[in-house]
């Protein structure tokens, strides 16, 4: 007598057999070889399922933490380049156009938010090209490091809520929050650089 | 590993969506155990899960915009980390002995006497056994997602799971006898 093969059994348990498993099946009802061997199986799986759980060896959720926020203050600074150059074109258009009218209060706050885009890009690269993440940190600088991320992460948070906003609110809070955001990145470079200076490097 | 608890789940994906990393660290501290599990059941070593889990929720957050609410925040989270276990699988292919343990491993006279407990016998298997072991019999999914999954067909991921539970049945010692 032929057994079924360990394929057959697996056929046999799917929800959606195929055809062959008909036949498979008629033998199942006859061979209790065949029987025990599907209930082996099903045993087998059963005790997969119920093997221990294995505990994470360590908290690995600073890491990510600072993956995420390296990866956002990338993007936004992404974004401040993309939409200071919007900015830069909208500016350039104006002044072929409209040289002779006055500028209106939203083309200077567009400015003024198109500016500290700038800085708070020409910050971002500048920390970027520091690269910190592959320097040796001492605790308390590292604490400093943290906090001023984490301000800068809410900024950012801030600024996407922002940008959701009808167009004069949104440009008062789009600016405000750019500065802060220039402060906090001018801050966190004089951090980086005061260590390197210290560290001799 | 069917559901695991996230109180208030919308909001804090709401929260998430919106960029508050405390919603991210309860995503995260919800889910790392499961993640990790699945992640160790199908890498090698210990590192190579930290670092699946790692790239796990850096997706998510980088995702969770796309994230339509439309099936478990668990299924969605489990996807991702299943994706980059496979990746990181294919990743270490260089290094992989899959096809030394096809040829060598059955044919090695002492395993016809060895019996192992089941835990040991999973982590003997090669790694695209062990996968899709785990992913079929203990997450619970498809052939046809593991093949999605794996860039292989259906019939890959059926043949890949019987060699591995024959090759389990003979380790746990359950051959049968008739």
């Amino acid at each position: 007598m032929t057994h079924l093969t360990m394929q057959q059994l697996l056929d046999v348990r799917e929800p959606a057999s195929s055809p062959g498993s008909q036949s498979a099946r008629r033998h199942l009802e006859a061979c209790q070889t065949c029987q025990a061997e599907l209930e082996r199986l099903h045993q087998r799986t059963a005790q997969l399922k119920a093997l221990p759980t294995l505990r994470v060896p360590r908290d690995l959720w600073p890491e990510i933490r600072s993956e995420v926020v390296v990866y956002r203050r990338r993007r936004i600074a992404a974004w401040g380049g993309v939409g200071g150059l919007a900015l830069a074109a909208s500016v350039a258009l104006f002044l072929v156009l409209g040289a002779r009218t006055v500028a209106a209060p939203e083309e200077e706050s567009s400015r003024a938010i198109g500016t500290a885009m700038a800085q708070s890009q020409m910050l971002e690269t500048a920390l970027g090209r520091y690269r910190p993440e592959r320097r040796v940190t001492d605790g308390r600088t590292a604490t400093v490091v943290a906090g001023l991320e984490t301000r800068i992460a809410e900024v950012d948070r801030q600024l996407q809520v922002a940008g959701m906003m009808r167009q004069r609110v949104r440009d008062e809070a789009l600016l405000s929050l750019w500065r802060q955001r220039v402060g906090l990145m001018d801050a966190l470079v004089n951090v980086h650089l005061t260590h390197a200076t210290n560290a001799g490097l | 590993m069917e559901s695991f608890p996230l109180a208030n789940a919308d909001a804090v994906v709401a929260r998430a969506r919106s960029g508050d990393p405390e919603a991210l660290e309860q995503i995260f501290r919800a889910f790392q155990t499961p993640v990790y599990n699945l992640a160790r059941r199908i890498c090698r070593t210990v590192e190579d899960a930290e670092d699946v889990l790692q790239e796990t929720f850096l997706e998510v957050a980088k995702s969770i915009r796309r994230y339509r609410g439309d099936g478990s925040l668990w299924a969605w989270v489990r996807t991702i980390a299943s994706n980059k276990a496979l990746m990181r699988l294919r990743r270490n292919k260089y290094r992989d002995t899959d096809e030394l343990h096809d040829e060598v491993m059955p044919t090695r006279r002492e395993d016809r006497h060895l019996r192992m407990d089941l835990e040991a016998a999973l982590e003997r298997l090669p790694e695209t056994s062990r996968a899709v072991v785990w992913l079929h019999d203990v997450e619970g999914y498809t052939h046809s997602e593991i093949g999605a999954m794996m860039g292989k067909s259906v019939s890959f991921s059926k043949s890949q799971l019987a060699r591995a539970h024959v090759r389990l049945r003979g380790w746990l010692g359950e051959e049968a006898t008739a």
